[in-house]
């Protein structure tokens, strides 16, 4: 690429992330109760966490390892999570999609550029909360290391873009079906337990735990969480990278497949 | 006078519900698709159960069958949630930004009543039915058969606690009229409503509170669960038949208050 291609680009991209902040600002009322939203779930979960590990460590997990872990999960959760099924779900039904099309640029950019702003807001949020919290409750306080955390970024940032390509290969299917969110709700069931939102995998019956391997869930999740808390280390590290690239390599294939595939029965319709 | 009968406005419901019944008749898939979602919940539920009591015997001093009791219960008042109360109020925030609201106020007919039951989702009352069976189901593992108090106990704070989930939707969307530009304020009730999944001994002191105190989650499940299962005396339903007539009271003076804020499609 060349550097005036680059340069065209960064423009480009400056011009969506200015307007999706902004469109954000406008809406900043909701986007407080949709965060709220988001923690209920983790900060139940360890509510009860809490109350089972009150007679001593659950598996090794004692309730300031419930409290860090969730904590972290809130966090990178807020960091990963896609909403994108549900705008290419109606975007695609309603028609806005058209003039997304006609534009010269290809509309996952927009997306892209509305996630950053988004997760920018949020997690920024979440994270002076937690500081917050940290600095009266010294159970949620993360052990400090520049290279862990380090990975930690480049395991959320992974993470970020495969449940960004799942949430639009699934909202892609809207082309073919008016069920595409309920698809993704189903997903979002599943990885209650895979992903390790409702407890750390080492909590489930290991028979659960193994499947998850095989599949992408603990990779969106449990994973990057992992990481941030200091729970895996070693080869189980470099394990964990291996299976977020190779998962993410499939769902770019497979939302390439949706777009074009997808496209072509569009046009079909409309023309 | 608050409380005269007011026949008018249940002709005009009950005929609004018989058009949502055909309309609705109509769309014989959605049926399916309800179903399968409450199933799919309720085995996630259960599932999320077995999890904690991999590693536990008791929640909050309840066991196992006793929180799929309540469970159940949860169940049946999502299905009140999503057969009436989401598609009518649910809608009152939308309304109050874009002025749609001023079409209910032209109508001579109580505001607050019209705006709540104006809409049947009749296909999520499924949920109803399955919530009341599993807790039927979860009653018969516990090996305990209620007797006549404890079931004219139970279905008193059923009623209570359907009161109380009422008052919590109307005071949450009252706040549109302060603040205009949220239309996704029934995020605020799922946030809160997450929390009645478990007993509310559960949970540490202070949110068990605010719970039973502040903001009534308790006795929306925990309650109605307790006189099933004959954790509570039957004579509590009674207290919590108060509750609910205090707590309805008071939402329907945040609601009038609320209102008057409101200055139409043209302020």
């Amino acid at each position: 690429m060349s550097r005036l291609v680059r340069w065209e680009w960064l423009r480009r991209y400056g011009a969506l992330l200015r307007v999706a902040w902004l469109q954000d600002l406008q809406y900043r009322a909701s986007i407080v109760l949709w965060l709220l939203w988001g923690v209920t779930e983790p900060a139940v979960a360890l509510g009860i966490w809490w109350a089972i590990a009150a007679d001593g460590p659950v598996q090794g997990y004692a309730r300031a390892d419930f409290a860090r872990y969730f904590f972290a999960l809130m966090l990178v959760n807020q960091l990963t999570i896609a909403w994108d099924s549900w705008y290419l779900d109606s975007w695609i039904r309603e028609g806005e999609l058209n003039f997304r099309l006609a534009r010269p640029i290809h509309p996952a950019h927009e997306a892209v550029a509305e996630n950053i702003a988004y997760k920018a807001r949020t997690a920024g949020m979440i994270l002076v909360v937690w500081l917050i919290v940290a600095a009266a409750w010294p159970a949620v306080r993360l052990p400090f290391g520049a290279g862990q955390w380090a990975l930690a970024a480049a395991a959320v940032l992974l993470a970020a873009a495969m449940r960004f390509f799942i949430s639009f290969a699934t909202g892609l299917l809207a082309f073919w079906t008016t069920r595409a969110t309920a698809i993704m709700e189903l997903h979002a069931g599943i990885s209650l337990f895979l992903s390790g939102r409702l407890a750390p995998l080492a909590l489930l019956p290991p028979a659960v735990a193994r499947v998850a391997g095989f599949f992408w869930f603990p990779y969106m999740l449990a994973f990057p969480v992992d990481l941030l808390t200091g729970a895996v280390h070693g080869a189980a590290v470099v394990q964990g990278f291996v299976g977020q690239a190779v998962w993410l390599a499939v769902w770019v294939g497979a939302y390439r497949l949706t777009w074009t595939r997808g496209l072509r029965r569009y046009g079909a319709v409309g023309g | 006078m608050m409380f005269r009968v007011p026949t008018a406005a249940f002709r005009v419901l009950r005929a609004l519900w018989r058009i949502n019944v055909a309309e609705e008749l109509q769309y014989r898939a959605n049926f399916v698709a309800s179903l399968l979602g409450t199933l799919f919940w309720i085995v996630t539920a259960l599932l999320t159960l077995a999890v904690f009591f991999r590693h536990t015997t008791r929640l909050g001093d309840w066991d196992y069958w006793e929180v799929v009791v309540l469970l159940g219960v949860f169940n049946t008042l999502t299905g009140v949630i999503e057969a009436v109360l989401r598609p009518g109020i649910g809608r009152l925030a939308g309304e109050v930004k874009s002025g749609g609201l001023d079409l209910v106020l032209a109508k001579p007919v109580d505001a607050q009543g019209f705006v709540s039951f104006r809409r049947l989702d009749v296909w999520r009352f499924t949920d109803v039915v399955l919530g009341l069976t599993l807790a039927g189901y979860a009653l018969y593992r516990l090996g305990r058969v209620p007797s006549f108090v404890q079931l004219a106990a139970f279905a008193l704070a059923l009623a209570a606690a359907v009161v109380v989930v009422y008052a919590l939707w109307v005071a949450l969307m009252s706040l549109a009229f302060w603040f205009v530009s949220v239309e996704n304020l029934s995020v605020l009730f799922d946030a809160l409503y997450e929390g009645a999944r478990y007993p509310v001994s559960a949970y540490p002191g202070v949110l068990r509170f605010v719970f039973v105190y502040l903001i009534p989650i308790a006795w929306t499940t925990t309650i109605p669960a307790s006189a099933l299962t004959g954790r509570l005396e039957p004579g509590f339903a009674l207290v919590a038949a108060a509750v609910a007539g205090v707590v309805f009271a008071l939402t329907r003076l945040l609601w009038r208050s609320a209102l008057k804020r409101y200055s139409g499609a043209s302020g």
